[in-house]
């Protein structure tokens, strides 16, 4: 037991650290945010000393672009975690690292939730008297408290399942089932009911007509299954860049290249050799004498120096190889830049993948340093895999490679794609009934589009919505948007047309006209810009740090097996330059 | 922890000491300039308006007080209040009494939207006086209409009544099904015996959902400090009622329970110079609201559609 804490607060010491350890470019992001955090931070305490007085808001706008980012947000968090249903459900394979990327945001969209409703509140201070035994907890009457419990109880499923699955990669065991699938599934339900809950904030409030209508809650989640993916689009391809090592101009740039490669020396397998595999893979010693004798048939011991490519990408050879000592890393040239895929050590395969289903490699190996490696051939390994254990530890391995690739992108953008179109259809359906049936209640929406009373504010801002959500609708249908450019663009016009759509455009104006039919407007301040801009760097910072900890773990440089090397030895500080030659 | 050591490099001493000490004064000097910079982002709370003391940060829920808390708590907001306006006011925390429903009929055919009730409301209930603060709106709407959002909230003339026009105060309805109450995620307003809905301004945590909530707009926001002149504090002071409110909290109409309850008339109605308010206990069949709502052939409960059943009547002289 005491070792087993021991352990974990090695491993929470040992994220924590490597959250410090950078290139020059995560330290000017990190130190980016920090000042715009610090910035929001001194923003914030003016509003708690002085009061709400130095927002934009009054008693006829009472909620303003606080709320509206807290509503934006919750649909980013329902979203991240929508993710998973592909892969547990479907099995989608390309998706599979995904979920931890998606559940992370989910967990940073609300931690940046959470901030914005506690800097709404007017008595911050007293935040206690919503905590269930202690405070007075107006559950269930009152949405808000449904709304307290399904973000804390999201917050808390989300930290688990990412902890859970990240700690098992670190320490290379294979995650229990059952501590973990049951909440998968329980995330899943609760990511919609986070959304809907959210929605009937707003739809339960009858004197507010712009809000009263059922078709709010299907509009946020369909708002949501958009902003939510195109926002994993971009981070992982900022994932997939800082992970890169370079630009690929080919395989003339791979290190093994550079450096004239001396020809591996190589000899006939011994069963000694598989001993001295066995140390590091315990798996091995259920396999049978017989067995062993069979697969060492046609088998090679590879002597390989430091930088030594051991196969190249594309190229087609049924060959599998072991480590007994030394590193490997596997990069893997994907729209134009290398990145590396992962790194194995002593008992781990790499090339079974391509061997076992005889198709092009799909990444290249280069030795990180002198290495010797069992090269077996796809019989061998076929015959090695017909032993249970063996054939269990081969197969897990193979399904936890850390693999953004397009294609992962691809089912992302049709996720998007789809969610667009039926947004656009429920926002089409909202705007005919409150236009076509023309009673007194279209006011809210008349000042929104068109403006009212000589009031229009909010009309540039919904038009150029409209006209984002428009335009990135046509473009995801079109196959321009499978080109990465092309898809990026959809994503950003996607992204913020969603949040001026669903934030302002969802809050503001069901405040005007006020029930009383008086037309007062709504400005951010300064200062409460600067709050917001204050939480989405608290957000984004957040979300660094979690990537920053968890792709060097995904990629197992980061495991139980390299504790107590300095962090710089160990190679999970090179999260970019410093891997390059 | 018995951390396992790197053996790393283990070259001579004295330059590992020297790469250690520059990371160490490398780091410490990240660290102090991080904390100071934390330090003046925190800078704005030395200038904090309402800093809570512990006993207010500790104070329980209204429900929750025993009759000898209550006391003590009665006591300190009086020394607060002398404190703050050099006058010592009288707190009382009134409770319903048995057999009383407040009802609230307005009629419309004697208003002349004068606005006195609204000023009468801001002295006897402490309103802040900056930014201002006021619980009643009256509405000039054009006749023949009940669209309230065809009314102006802002008119100014010289004299009123003006021609082809009529008049509607508006403030807290005291529906019998409030959504205020509902939405409220800490129970800080409720409803209470007497068809009052209260609010507890030490238990508010100020999210303003109620505001949001309100179909007639008759809840306010403390946005910052209340102000109010010391010369024009009313000492005569209800827990629910009008004592000082502080920043952040919700605020709004409770038929002036520190009178009401008390066996007198609201501020708003003695103000009255036409006699348009009419105010009493509904469970009283010999009461002025009682043989109004029987014999007026016309009254109106404001957005009747949304099922909120105010308590508050408007009816014409026919």
């Amino acid at each position: 037991m005491r070792r087993a804490i021991r352990n974990y607060l090695v491993f929470l010491g040992r994220c924590a650290r490597i959250a410090f350890v950078g290139d020059w470019r995560y330290y000017a992001w990190m130190g980016v945010l920090t000042v715009i955090c610090l910035l929001g931070l001194h923003a914030y305490a003016r509003q708690f000393a002085q009061g709400l007085i130095v927002t934009g808001m009054s008693d006829e706008v009472s909620w303003g672009v606080y709320i509206a980012n807290f509503t934006f947000l919750v649909g980013v968090a329902a979203a991240a975690v929508m993710m998973v249903i592909p892969v547990y459900i479907y099995n989608n394979e390309e998706l599979h690292d995904l979920v931890i990327f998606g559940e992370l945001l989910a967990v940073a969209a609300i931690l940046m939730c959470l901030a914005f409703v506690t800097v709404d509140l007017g008595r911050p201070d007293r935040f206690w008297h919503l905590i269930p035994g202690i405070g007075q907890f107006n559950f269930p009457a009152s949405m808000l408290s449904w709304d307290v419990i399904v973000l804390n109880g999201y917050l808390l499923l989300n930290v688990h399942i990412c902890g859970y699955l990240l700690y098992c990669r670190y320490r290379k065991t294979k995650p229990g089932k059952w501590f973990y699938i049951p909440f998968v599934f329980i995330a899943i339900i609760w990511a919609v009911s986070i959304h809907t809950v959210t929605a009937f904030l707003y739809v339960g409030l009858g004197g507010r007509p712009f809000w009263n209508s059922a078709i709010v809650g299907p509009r946020f989640l369909a708002s949501a299954f958009t902003a939510g993916p195109a926002l994993i689009i971009l981070a992982m391809q900022v994932v997939r860049r800082v992970t890169a090592s370079g630009p690929a101009g080919g395989a003339s740039r791979l290190p093994g290249d550079t450096v004239a490669p001396q020809r591996p020396t190589s000899r006939a397998a011994t069963l000694d050799d598989l001993d001295l595999l066995g140390r590091n893979l315990p798996e091995l010693a259920s396999v049978s004498i017989e067995a062993r004798q069979k697969i060492l048939a046609g088998a090679t011991i590879l002597e390989v120096n430091a930088g030594d490519v051991v196969l190249r990408q594309g190229e087609t050879d049924e060959k599998a190889f072991f480590i007994l000592k030394g590193r490997v890393v596997v990069k893997r040239e994907e729209s134009g830049r290398f990145r590396i895929t992962r790194s194995v050590g002593p008992g781990e395969q790499f090339g079974e993948i391509s061997a076992l289903a005889g198709t092009p490699r799909m990444a290249t190996a280069i030795a990180e340093e002198p290495a010797c490696l069992l090269r077996l051939s796809a019989d061998a390994l076929r015959k090695l895999m017909k032993d249970a254990p063996m054939n269990k530890v081969i197969r897990s391995r193979m399904s936890e490679r850390l693999m953004i690739t397009d294609r992962a992108l691809m089912t992302l953008r049709s996720i998007v794609q789809v969610s667009m179109l039926i947004n656009v259809f429920l926002l089409l359906n909202e705007v005919f009934k409150e236009f076509y049936s023309g009673n007194l209640h279209v006011a809210s929406s008349k000042y929104l589009y068109v403006g009212l009373h000589g009031h229009h504010a909010l009309v540039p801002w919904i038009w150029t919505a409209i006209a984002f959500n428009l335009v990135a609708m046509v473009l995801l249908v079109l196959p321009v948007s499978r080109s990465l450019r092309w898809l990026n663009f959809t994503c950003v016009l996607c992204i913020v047309g969603i949040w001026i759509e669903k934030g302002m455009g969802l809050v503001i104006p069901g405040f005007i006209p006020t029930p009383l039919g008086e037309m007062v407007e709504y400005r951010p301040s300064l200062n409460e810009t600067l709050v917001c801009f204050g939480i989405w760097s608290f957000g984004l910072l957040c979300y660094t740090v979690f990537l920053r900890m968890s792709v060097p773990i995904l990629q197992g440089r980061l495991c139980k097996a390299n504790e107590g090397l300095p962090e710089s030895a160990t190679g999970a500080a090179a999260l970019g330059a410093a891997v390059e030659p | 922890m018995p951390a396992r050591q790197p053996q790393f490099n283990p070259g001579p001493a004295a330059p590992a000491a020297a790469v250690s000490r520059r990371g160490f004064l490398r780091t410490s000097a990240v660290v102090t300039a991080g904390l100071a910079a934390l330090a003046a982002s925190l800078k704005p709370l030395l200038e904090m308006n309402d800093f809570p003391t512990l006993e207010r940060f500790m104070q329980k829920y209204y429900k929750e007080l025993t009759p000898e808390e209550m006391e003590r708590v009665l006591k300190r907001i009086e020394t607060e209040v002398e404190r703050q306006y050099g006058i010592r006011p009288h707190v009382r925390d009134l409770k319903p009494r048995d057999g009383v429903e407040f009802v609230y009929c307005l009629n419309l055919t004697r208003c002349i939207g004068c606005r006195k009730c609204v000023h009468a409301c801001v002295a006897e209930n402490n309103q802040s006086r900056n930014p201002e603060i006021q619980y009643i709106r009256v509405l000039r709407l054009p006749h023949g209409s009940l669209d309230i959002e065809k009314a102006e909230h802002n008119y100014a003339p010289d004299l009123v009544p003006e021609k082809g026009y009529f008049y509607m105060p508006v403030q807290c309805q005291q529906c019998k099904n409030p959504p205020c109450v509902k939405v409220c995620p800490v129970h800080a307003t409720w409803q209470e015996a007497d068809g009052i809905t209260v609010i507890d301004y030490d238990w508010c945590i100020g999210c303003r959902y109620c505001e949001a909530a309100c179909p007639y707009w008759a809840r306010r926001f403390n946005f910052t400090k209340p102000s109010i002149p010391r010369e024009r504090l009313n000492p005569d002071m209800a827990y629910l009622g009008n004592r000082p409110r502080r920043q952040g909290v919700m605020e709004k109409c409770h038929f002036c329970i520190q009178r009401t309850r008390a066996g007198r008339y609201p501020a708003c109605l003695e103000v009255c110079p036409t006699g348009a308010r009419k105010f009493g206990n509904i469970l009283d069949p010999n009461s002025e609201v009682s043989y109004i709502l029987k014999n007026k052939r016309v009254f109106i409960q404001l957005k009747e559609e949304l099922g909120t059943s105010p308590r508050f009547f408007y009816y014409f002289d026919v």
